[in-house]
């Protein structure tokens, strides 16, 4: 199994947002992401897909070798959170994908990858 | 229902270096490995969104939007330099319990024309 433990803060979240241009104030501004109801400005969904793809690279052998990734983002993710992404080969080519957080809470469901088998995956385990 | 069929004009994207390299260190890639596969959401998704989240027609409030699922499959992926072009479509639009569903397909095809990438981005609209 793959693994990786992220820490997200205000700082990579604003990163993304310029680096995708995603720049929705719910991920920017405290007050606008209170005022819609949310506890504070939360991590874009497509932020945690990307480290899931990063950890699902790894476990394919090569990122570029990824042919499918899915998700439902089913929890919110908040600057401060630690979450732990895996990726375990669960039939040749396929993935499934795992981000929990501090509190035991699943974060993405549904998650899965497909991949190019071929050379066999790598097993590595990254806690950096 | 609702926009369900509406296609949005082509929207051509250049990978471009320093934007890959941006957007790999801002998630923690490598940026030696290529093109971070979810790169897609730039090119692809990120590319053709604002067309949908901009159509008068589509009436879709951001402050109420929330992005539910992903999908993104690929044929290949692109390379720093290249050109593509991604073409999206409301794929579905159904409203049920007082929440809206959105299914925004988009395909990504290289200069010559070959498909690269489909993204299947799924928006809840709270009413």
């Amino acid at each position: 199994m793959t693994q990786h433990r992220a820490l997200f803060q205000t700082e990579q979240i604003a990163a993304y947002a310029r680096a995708s241009g995603d720049m929705n104030p719910i991920h920017l501004d405290e007050k606008f992401a209170r005022s819609v109801g949310l506890p504070g400005v939360i991590a874009h969904g497509m932020l945690q897909m990307s480290i899931a793809a990063v950890v699902a690279g790894k476990a394919a052998g090569g990122p570029q070798r990824l042919r499918k990734l899915a998700c439902r983002f089913a929890g919110m993710v908040e600057p401060g959170d630690t979450v732990t992404f895996s990726a375990e080969e669960t039939e040749p080519g396929r993935l499934q994908l795992r981000a929990v957080n501090q509190h035991g809470d699943v974060i993405l469901t549904k998650a899965y990858a497909e991949f190019e088998p071929g050379l066999p995956p790598l097993e590595d385990n990254d806690d950096a | 229902m609702g926009i369900e069929g509406r296609e949005y004009p082509p929207v051509t994207v250049d990978i471009d270096a320093e934007h890959v390299n941006a957007f790999a260190w801002a998630i923690g890639a490598d940026p030696d490995d290529g093109v971070p596969p979810t790169y897609a959401s730039v090119y692809s998704l990120g590319a053709t969104a604002p067309q949908l989240f901009g159509d008068e027609e589509a009436a879709i409030d951001f402050g109420k939007l929330l992005h539910a699922e992903q999908e993104f499959e690929w044929n290949r992926h692109p390379q720093v330099g290249e050109t593509v072009t991604s073409r999206a479509r409301v794929a579905s639009d159904v409203s049920r319990r007082g929440l809206r569903f959105v299914t925004l397909e988009t395909d990504t095809t290289s200069s010559d024309g070959a498909p690269m990438c489909t993204s299947r981005a799924l928006f809840v609209i709270r009413s």
